[in-house]
């Protein structure tokens, strides 16, 4: 399976908290070793196992965005949610998944005020963060060494680009970046391995969960084994902004104090 | 196959479009349901045409979150304003059932207090109606869906439950241990409308925790599996895939029918002596300014202006707690254990009104965006945070906010598929909203706190929406009268969320279906006048629990005295 991710560069790797040294790829990350939610799909329902195995076999080919759209946005998205700690045969699609959506036009149900339609979103996207790559660093994003990348993002993920001030006019900053995380979170935490990866049960019809209290798994769910990792020393997106959040939704989405209210 | 047991066996009844119908009922969802099956009982010919499929939940719905985007309104619509609400899955169902199908079941009933908060608080509004009106309403709703919960309920008007309560999940124990260490009065397993042992043709709760993407168990209560099959056997007719663009008003200032579109785009029009709006707080509102019409211009029903004001949704705050231990919080439905020990107005604080504080359960993508919001989780942060699910539990707090006239649906310029205008919803927090908001974000930290979470962030966010046509005894500033009546038009009602003048901090859903069981007790009394006549009689008719659904009824509880 193709898409798009390059080969590993072991810079870009997860590190191990003890020796720093680049942890190798797995199948499997997580701290749930072993735990497997499709190997419990004989005791799903039809219909949820024909959804689920569906998104495992057959990603959605492309259908909305250019080459040139579907390159950048994958290189966006490997940034947005890295993927670099799975073997690339385990990588979850999230690029597939997105234009699929943009394909069929489908959307959550509503558009802010502040913003354009999603297809639109993704067209003036592209140049807000070429725009962004090339005031910070002189070129276009996909160019760019992986720190400066995971930079450009994060002036975007804080409320703060520099460049383009008119796109970001059409379009709010934060309600962008909201789409495009929601996005990713979409495609990825919909994945069985992603499920696998976090320690989720999964689809428990007809069968039920028995064991509720006390964080206990069914007997064919594992118990959790934690280990140590450090982010890559190329990404700055492992540093967790811990300022308390605010009270209300559109301060919380407007970093309030930081300007824009939308 | 509705539910994993029941079934629809009986060929369903088909009214013809030249046929005038006795109601039509536009949106069958909380409050379409029970209405349509009332007055199906009581032997009126009802029509009931919903935008949204009529389920076959074995094929159609899955244990899965991203498979499940049918459920919810996702046509286009614009949310602005300075504190713009998130709608689609949020909020807003689609199909036979409506949002029913998508609501995770909390069932409290509203307070004594909340008919009479402009009385008491001098904000907001009064109801109509009091407490002891919709009571009756409340009891028989409650055992017709049937709720499970306490023996003893302590807030607002003491109660209790006829069904038992559920056994505890991660996050109902971690709100009663730090309920308990403040002293906070919890309820447990409940009030929630899942059954915790099987009825009828339903099963019990298998606590697979998909309770907001459709429950294929069929254990968790929606007006599909307890309203409509009932319907359908006495003779109601549900035409789904249909959406109505426009309420017609005849020459005598009654309204004839409705004109709607079917999935092939083809035009219609269904006559009727009589049309009820159940489309709820966003497409009733939009559907009636849809209508204007000469005599009408700014909407149709809308001489007092108050359409689509006085929108209101609930502070939905998420507050999440990391705990050392595992929580698992997949497991159990969502809503099993809550506290509204602040629900009402208290003098020491700096706002009127008040807030519950709620267990929710979200699962893998719903907590993944909460992580982006509560703690601007990207990347690699993300994807550890993520990896610690398990060691998360989440609470949700459900704040009122007060109605005010500028929150508002309008009509936008941009079109749905059938070139109609779509709904712009505009929303603003006041003063009273923002420290009522503040103060119950801290306290359910507080209580996150205290059950022994060593980490606790917050998202914030609405849940549920009602207003934008609501109740009054006046006609200058309200949209319908205590029965759902339009002041304006004598054979036009609006019957669901969006006539609530207040709201509380209980959730909707049974109230919304018990101001639908106390319309169709009217309607069944008024009988042929509503059809014939503009009068308005404004007696209350007595309940009529013999038209309930088969075997809901005469089941008890110990009673307080």
């Amino acid at each position: 399976m193709k898409y798009g991710y390059p080969a590993v560069d072991p810079a870009l790797c997860p590190r191990d908290a003890y020796t720093s040294e680049p942890l190798a790829a797995r199948k499997q990350p997580g701290y749930y070793a072993g735990f497997s939610t499709l190997s419990q799909s004989p005791f799903w329902d039809d219909a949820t196992r024909t959804v689920v195995e569906k998104r495992v076999e057959h990603p959605p080919e492309r259908q909305f965005f250019s080459e040139d759209a579907w390159n950048f946005w994958t290189a966006v998205f490997a940034h947005l949610i890295p993927q670099t700690d799975r073997t690339p045969e385990r990588q979850i699609p999230i690029v597939a998944v997105l234009d699929q959506r943009l394909g069929q036009n489908q959307t959550v149900g509503y558009r802010y005020e502040s913003m354009p339609q999603d297809r639109v979103v993704y067209e003036i996207g592209i140049e807000a963060i070429d725009r962004e790559a090339e005031h910070r660093y002189g070129g276009k994003f996909l160019l760019l060494p992986h720190l400066q990348q995971d930079l450009v993002l994060k002036a975007i993920h804080d409320g703060k680009p520099a460049a383009a001030p008119e796109i970001w006019k059409k379009m709010s900053v934060h309600r962008f970046w909201q789409m495009i995380m929601g996005d990713a979170v979409d495609a990825y935490y919909a994945h069985p391995w992603a499920w696998d990866e976090i320690g989720f049960g999964g689809p428990s019809y007809p069968r039920a969960y028995t064991r509720l209290e006390r964080g206990e798994p069914e007997p064919w769910e594992v118990e959790e084994e934690r280990y140590d990792w450090l982010a890559p020393a190329t990404a700055v997106s492992d540093e967790i902004d811990s300022t308390p959040s605010h009270h209300t939704e559109a301060g919380q989405h407007s970093h309030q104090g930081s300007g824009d209210t939308h | 196959m509705i539910g994993s047991l029941q079934s629809i066996d009986l060929p369903m009844r088909r009214f013809r479009e030249y046929e005038e119908v006795d109601y039509a009922i536009v949106g069958v969802g909380s409050a379409g349901g029970v209405l349509l099956q009332r007055l199906a009982r009581a032997g009126f010919n009802v029509v009931g045409l919903e935008a949204g499929p009529f389920w076959d939940t074995e094929r159609d719905w899955v244990s899965d979150e991203a498979g499940s985007h049918e459920l919810y309104w996702t046509e286009p619509r614009v949310t602005g304003g300075s504190d713009p609400l998130a709608l689609g899955a949020n909020n807003c169902g689609k199909g036979v059932g409506g949002g029913s199908v998508h609501w995770a079941a909390f069932t409290p009933r509203l307070h004594p207090s909340d008919f009479e908060v402009y009385t008491r608080d001098g904000v907001g509004a009064d109801w109509p109606i009091t407490y002891e009106d919709i009571k009756p309403y409340y009891e028989q709703l409650e055992l017709e869906m049937p709720v499970a919960g306490p023996a003893y309920y302590p807030w607002g008007h003491p109660h209790g439950y006829a069904y038992g309560p559920h056994p505890m999940g991660g996050v109902g124990d971690a709100l009663i241990k730090g309920c308990t260490a403040l002293n906070i009065p919890v309820s447990i397993g409940g009030p929630v409308a899942i059954l915790s042992g099987s009825h009828g043709d339903r099963p019990h709760c298998i606590y697979r925790g998909f309770c907001i993407q459709g429950c294929k168990v069929g254990a968790k209560a929606s007006t599909l599996v307890t309203h409509v099959p009932d319907a359908l056997k006495k003779g109601a007719e549900i035409r789904d895939l249909c959406m109505v663009s426009r309420v017609e008003l005849g020459q005598n200032g009654r309204v004839t029918g409705v004109h709607y579109y079917d999935i092939d785009g083809h035009t219609h029009f269904q006559r009727a002596k009589a049309v009820i709006l159940s489309g709820y707080a966003i497409e009733t509102p939009r559907l009636l300014l849809n209508s204007a019409c000469p005599g009408f211009e700014h909407g149709l029903a809308n001489s007092s202006g108050t359409v689509g004001r006085y929108l209101m949704a609930q502070a939905g705050n998420v507050v999440m707690g990391r705990f050392d231990q595992p929580v698992r919080m997949y497991k159990a439905p969502p809503a099993h254990a809550l506290t509204e020990e602040f629900y009402e107005t208290n003098p020491e604080n700096d706002f009127a009104r008040g807030f519950a504080i709620q267990t929710v359960g979200p699962l893998p993508v719903a907590f993944g965006k909460q992580m982006i919001a509560a703690k601007k989780a990207w990347g690699w942060g993300l994807r550890r945070e993520m990896m610690d699910y398990n060691h998360w539990a989440a609470f949700g707090l459900l704040g009122e906010i007060l109605p005010w006239k500028d929150n508002r649906v309008t009509l936008s310029e941009d079109k749905d598929r059938f070139g109609l205008p779509v709904a712009h919803v505009s929303f603003h927090l006041h003063e009273n909203d923002k420290r009522l908001i503040k103060a119950a974000k801290e306290k359910t930290e507080a209580v996150m706190h205290a059950a022994g979470a060593t980490e606790v962030v917050q998202e914030a966010r609405y849940a549920h929406l009602v207003g934008a046509c609501r109740m009054g005894a006046d006609p200058r500033t309200s949209v319908v009268d205590k029965f759902g009546r339009t002041h304006d038009i004598a054979n036009l009602f609006v019957c669901d969320g969006s006539v609530f003048p207040t709201q509380g901090s209980a959730n909707p859903g049974l109230t919304i279906q018990a101001l639908a069981a106390r319309t169709a007790d009217y309607l069944i009394t008024q009988g042929d006048k509503i059809f014939t006549s503009n009068e308005r009689d404004m007696a209350s008719a007595p309940i009529r629990r013999e038209l309930a659904p088969p075997e809901t009824w005469g089941k008890g509880v110990p009673r307080l005295k």
